[in-house]
This record gives C-alpha cells, structure tokens and sequence, in this order.
C-alpha cells in the first residue's frame, strides 16, 4: 500500500497511538479511494458518453444532492458521542418545497440572492434547532433528530402534497454546467474553518469530549455549531436537490438520510466521531453514486441495485476495521 | 417535594413513561368522544403490543450497547416469506420454523460482523438488513403473494376476543412476554451478561464473558421477535408487504427511548420499552382523534417524542461525566 513509504519516518519520530491513526486515515482513503477508482474505471468503460467530459456538469449534478446530503452529515458524526443527523434528508425536502413553493412561486423572488439566502437561512434555522436539542435539552441525537426528521416530513407534506412548481433558468443550470458551485461553496466554508481553530476542536471534541472539556475547550458549543453547519451544508445540498428535480417534491429528501449516512461510512469517517474530512465523505457518496449509475446502466432491478449496495457497504465498513485490525497486530507484536 | 419527585424521576425514567401514558390517555378521554370506549382501547392495545413485540430485540441490543436498523427489513423479509411459502401450501409449522432461523441467521451476521470486528452496528444492521430484503424481494418479483392462516388473523385482529375477555390473543399473550423477557434479564446468567456487557466490554471480558457470542446470540434473538413481528403483521394487514417494516425503523428506537432507556448502554428494561410502545400509540391515536391529517399526525409525533424525551430522558453532560 502507498502507506508504507511514510509509516517508518512516523514510526521512530513519535510514540503510541500516532503511527497507527497516520496509517489507518491514509489506509482508509486509500480504500474508499480504491472503490471509487474501480467503479469510475468500470463506469467509463461501459458508459463513455455519458462521463465524456462535455457531460461532466450534467453527471456531477446528478452525484451533487447526494454528495452534498453526504457532507451535511459529517460535522454532527465528526462531534462523536453518537453524534448523527438523520434529519438532513427531510431538511433537504422541506428547503426545496419552501423555495421553489414559497419563495420563487408565491413571493415570486427568483433571483439568486433570495433563493441562495433563503436556503442556507432555513439548513441554519433547523441545524441550531437540532444543535438545541442535542447539546442544550441533551437529548440522544438520533432520537433528537428523528423528532426533526418527523416534524419535517410531516412539514412538508403538509405544505405542498404533491409535487408541483417550477424554478428560474439560473438555478437549472446547477444541474448542468454550474452543478459544482454548491459543492465547491461547501469545501470553501470546511476550508475556511480548518484554517480556524474550529475544526480542529471539533475533532478534539470527536475522539475525546472528556479530555476536550478539561483542556478548556466549550465542547457544547463546538457540537451545537456541528449542527448548525450541518444545516447550512444540507441547504446548498437543497439547491443542488432543486436544479435535479426542476420542480418541489415532497416526497424524495427522506430517501437520502440513510444514504447519505452510508455514503459517510463508506469514505471511511469513523462513526464513532473525530476521525475522517471532507474528502472522506465526498468519496462515500460518489462511491455509491457510481455504483447507483453503473447498476442502473445494466438495467439490473431495483432489487439488485439494494443488494449490491447493501454488500458494498458491509464489505467497505469491515474491510476498514480488518485493514486497521492488521496494522495494529504488527504494531503491538 | 417537587425536587423529590424529578430526582426520582432521574433514578428510574420508567415512571416517567408511565405517568406520562397515564396522563396521555387521560387528556384523549377529555379532549375525544369515544376515546375512553373499549374499541379504542383495544386497537391502541393491539397496537402496542405489535410495537412491543417488533422493539424486544431493540432493547436487548441497546442494553448491550448497540442499535439495530435491521428490524424493519427483516419484518419486511419475515412477511413475505411467511405468506409466500404458506401460499404455496407449506405447513404453517415449518413456515415458521423456516422464518424463524432465516431471521435468526440474518440476526447472527448482525452482530457477529459487528463485535467481531468492531464494526458500528447502526452501518453493519442497515447494509445487512437491505441485501436480506433485496434478495427477498428479488425472489417475489417486487410482488409478493398468499396471506397468513386464520388462526394468526384471530391471534391479532383488534375486534377479536379471547373466550370471555374482550381482547385478541395477543395482548395477554404480549403480557406473558414481558414478563419471559424482563424474567430473563433479571435472573439469567445471560441477562447479567448483556448488562455487564454494555456497561463495561473490557471489565466484562475479564468476567469471562464472550463478547462475539453474546452479540451474535442478541442479534439473533433480534431476528427473531423481528420476524415474529413480521408474521403477526401479517395476520393483521391480511396480505404480504414488504415494506410494512418501514415505520418501525425509528418507532422501535423511539420506543427504547422513551421508556427510558440510554443509548449508551449497560442499563434499560423491557417493562419500559413496552410501555414507550403504550406512549407512542397513545401521542399518535390522540393526534388523529383530533383531527389532523396523517402528515400533521406525523409533525405532531415529532414533537411529542421531543417533548417527552427532554422532560425525563436528558442525558448527562461532559461536566458530570469526569
């Protein structure tokens, strides 16, 4: 594996734990990273059209609302102590009904600015809600965030109960040639804030809240924000949702709650909290995009499409842990 | 005596749940006509009674310390099967048996990938629980046929009655359970187990308790209420679904919760979980008998899970944990 050139450096340079968390972040890229490839390869081959590079902004529109769902559910999984947002799917579908319904349909703004404002106004006011529940009322977050998931479900299926609208030439390019901007406006904020100390306390937070809070850092607040950011990720992953469908539906944003949490999994971001990034969480989801996109191309079932997807996560998860499980042997050994 | 009343609250959350069914049902009884009646009281009974059943394997897992998203799939696998097979003339008997070790073994993997490799369980149950309903339904064609024998309508039907008493088989036969299950909790050695287990997996180890075997036994044991949950919900829909598992994804862990189990594990009881099961049919019922629609009832419960969990379910904060 690519590891082996930098593991011995780390090996004599510091002691305990260090090597091994080096190794096993590079080994899990390196696997999430090697599906990705195999399923990219497999996908050109059978299906050159469709990834040509003039059809690159209509594929990753396509991939864009799952890969957004995906990096929405990180920060709370990041904060660790069971941290997990399930609400993000049906956060999703509530965004993209209140826009299209409300703001570009009944109050006729459908300029970027209220469209663009408006999303991330609503991911923020639903991240803090949870945020509230989890770190202040301290509710268990699944459970905190199946209230939400409910409470917004029924939301939306309250406000608009079938699917109608449409949505203005602008925010239809998004799942064309300008798919990436809602994306790169997420990498932009998770890189802004790794450049503060945010991040970085929000891993502390992860691996160890009770060493975390006696160093001094605000553990409720840095988990509150985790939430919060979740929100905000969720809105632009709205956005990306609303240029695919062209239209408000309130029936498609649960769907992707467990996806999104599988395609976080599957990249490689450790449940347990403090361990993985971004890039973990962007793989996951593209990972079983490809795998969506290569199943669909062969025309295979539905049913076979849960069963592949199914095993591929199973596999992924426990390869991850065999894969860390070997290292840590010859460490010890 | 207001503080007495919330630090005992704090020391057991299980009266929380109780008092909490208590004033429920009275607020539906003065808000709704008729909700005192004995059709109502028998329908949230067998209501809760197929929710109790379906949360059994939830809550031993939970104790132990993990969680298992596989219940609604393998609810789902259960009652098609079930009702495929018995169409196609197998004695209802085997049917069960069959289903039964299909569950039992879909329940095994669970938790044998899970502590054996260390693997969160929520990804592992989730990933197994979908290929076991894919390769179900894959066999059906997405259309499954045939239903459940008679005797398991009877068993579960909300107008049926159990000689003299006013109620199907099922709810008495949900109170036996409890009392098997909280029996077994109590006073076996693999009930000490699963508490040792959840509370602390490395004192535990020292204990000489296996931690694999006890996962790999719990989950199995998951399996298998789930696919009786699954053979019951026949008998009540009348035919096979294979998504009829779908609202106990969260229900059964909504039902853990508040009756006031945690998460983390190491602590929890089956009398509470029931009684949660009690509550939510209860907050749902109340919403519907008020009159708003099923997405409203939805919102609503939502709310009230929230509401009731931050009354009696918080858990400690970083502060208190060092």
């Amino acid at each position: 594996m690519s590891v082996s050139t930098s593991t011995p450096l780390t090996d004599s340079a510091a002691s305990g734990r260090q090597p091994l968390t080096l190794r096993t972040l590079i080994g899990r890229i390196g696997f999430g990273g090697t599906i990705l490839i195999i399923l990219l390869i497999l996908n050109i081959w059978f299906n050159p059209q469709r990834f040509a590079p003039v059809a690159w902004g209509t594929v990753i529109g396509l991939a864009a609302p799952l890969i957004g769902a995906a990096l929405a559910s990180s920060p709370s999984i990041l904060s660790g102590r069971g941290g997990l947002d399930i609400s993000i799917g049906p956060l999703m579908g509530f965004i993209n009904v209140i826009i299209v319904v409300f703001v570009i349909g009944k109050a006729g703004l459908s300029g970027p600015v209220p469209v663009i404002a408006a999303s991330m106004a609503i991911g923020i006011a639903f991240g803090a809600f949870n945020g509230f529940l989890v770190t202040i009322l301290r509710i268990q977050p699944i459970v905190a965030t199946l209230g939400t998931f409910l409470i917004l479900g029924g939301l939306t299926t309250t406000l608009v109960p079938s699917p109608s609208g449409t949505i203005p030439d602008w925010l239809r390019t998004m799942s064309g040639g300008w798919s990436i901007l809602p994306l790169v406006a997420i990498g932009a904020i998770w890189l802004a804030l790794s450049r503060l100390p945010y991040i970085g306390l929000l891993m502390a937070c992860g691996s160890d809240d009770r060493a975390a809070y006696t160093s001094g850092v605000n553990v409720t607040l840095v988990r509150f924000l985790a939430y919060v950011l979740g929100g905000l990720f969720a809105g632009f992953a709205a956005l990306s949702l609303t240029a695919l469908i062209g239209s408000a539906d309130p029936n498609i944003g649960a769907n992707y709650t467990l996806l999104a949490i599988s395609a976080v999994a599957l990249g490689g971001i450790s449940l347990a909290g403090g361990r993985g990034g971004p890039v973990n969480a962007v793989t996951g989801a593209a990972a079983i995009f490809l795998l969506q996109s290569l199943l669909v191309y062969f025309n295979v079932s539905t049913f076979i499409l849960q069963m592949a997807y199914g095993t591929i996560l199973v596999i992924a998860v426990s390869a991850t842990q065999i894969e860390r499980w070997l290292f840590s042997r010859g460490d010890r050994s | 005596m207001i503080t007495r009343i919330g630090a005992e609250f704090k020391r057991n959350r299980l009266y929380g749940a109780l008092v909490m069914m208590v004033i429920l049902h009275l607020i539906g009884i003065a808000l709704i006509d008729g909700y005192g009646s004995i059709f109502t009281l028998r329908s949230m009974l067998v209501l809760s009674a197929l929710l109790a059943v379906a949360s059994v394997g939830q809550t031993l897992v939970i104790i132990l310390g993990g969680i298992d998203l596989s219940i609604p799939f393998v609810v789902g696998v259960a009652n098609v099967v079930a009702a495929q097979l018995y169409g196609d003339g197998m004695d209802f008997a085997l049917v069960f048996v069959i289903v039964s070790l299909l569950a039992m073994g879909i329940g095994a993997i669970n938790g044998l990938i899970s502590a054996g490799l260390g693997v969160h369980p929520l990804i592992v149950t989730l990933g197994v629980g979908t290929v076991a309903l894919g390769a179900v339904q894959q066999w059906t064609g997405g259309f499954p046929s045939g239903s459940a024998p008679q005797f398991i309508s009877d068993f579960v039907s909300i107008g049926g009655t159990l000689g003299p008493l006013p109620f199907p088989g099922l709810v008495p036969a949900v109170f036996v359970l409890i009392a098997l299950v909280v029996l077994v909790l109590r006073r076996t050695t693999f009930g000490r187990q699963l508490y040792a287990l959840g509370s602390n997996p490395s004192a535990a180890r020292y204990a000489l308790i296996r931690p694999v075997f006890t996962w790999t036994v719990t989950f199995a044991i998951s399996g298998f209420f789930s696919a009786l949950a699954g053979i019951l919900l026949l008998g009540f829909s009348g035919s096979a679904y294979a998504g009829v598992g779908e609202p106990y994804l969260f229900q059964t862990i909504a039902a853990v919760v508040i009756g006031g189990t945690a998460l983390v594990g190491g602590s929890g009881s089956y009398v509470g979980t029931a009684i949660g099961a009690a509550v939510l049919i209860e907050v749902n019922t109340l919403l519907i008998g008020l009159g708003f629609n099923p997405s409203a009832v939805q919102a609503g419960l939502g709310l009230g899970i929230l509401v009731l969990v931050s009354l009696y379910g918080r858990e400690r904060s970083v502060a208190q944990d060092i």
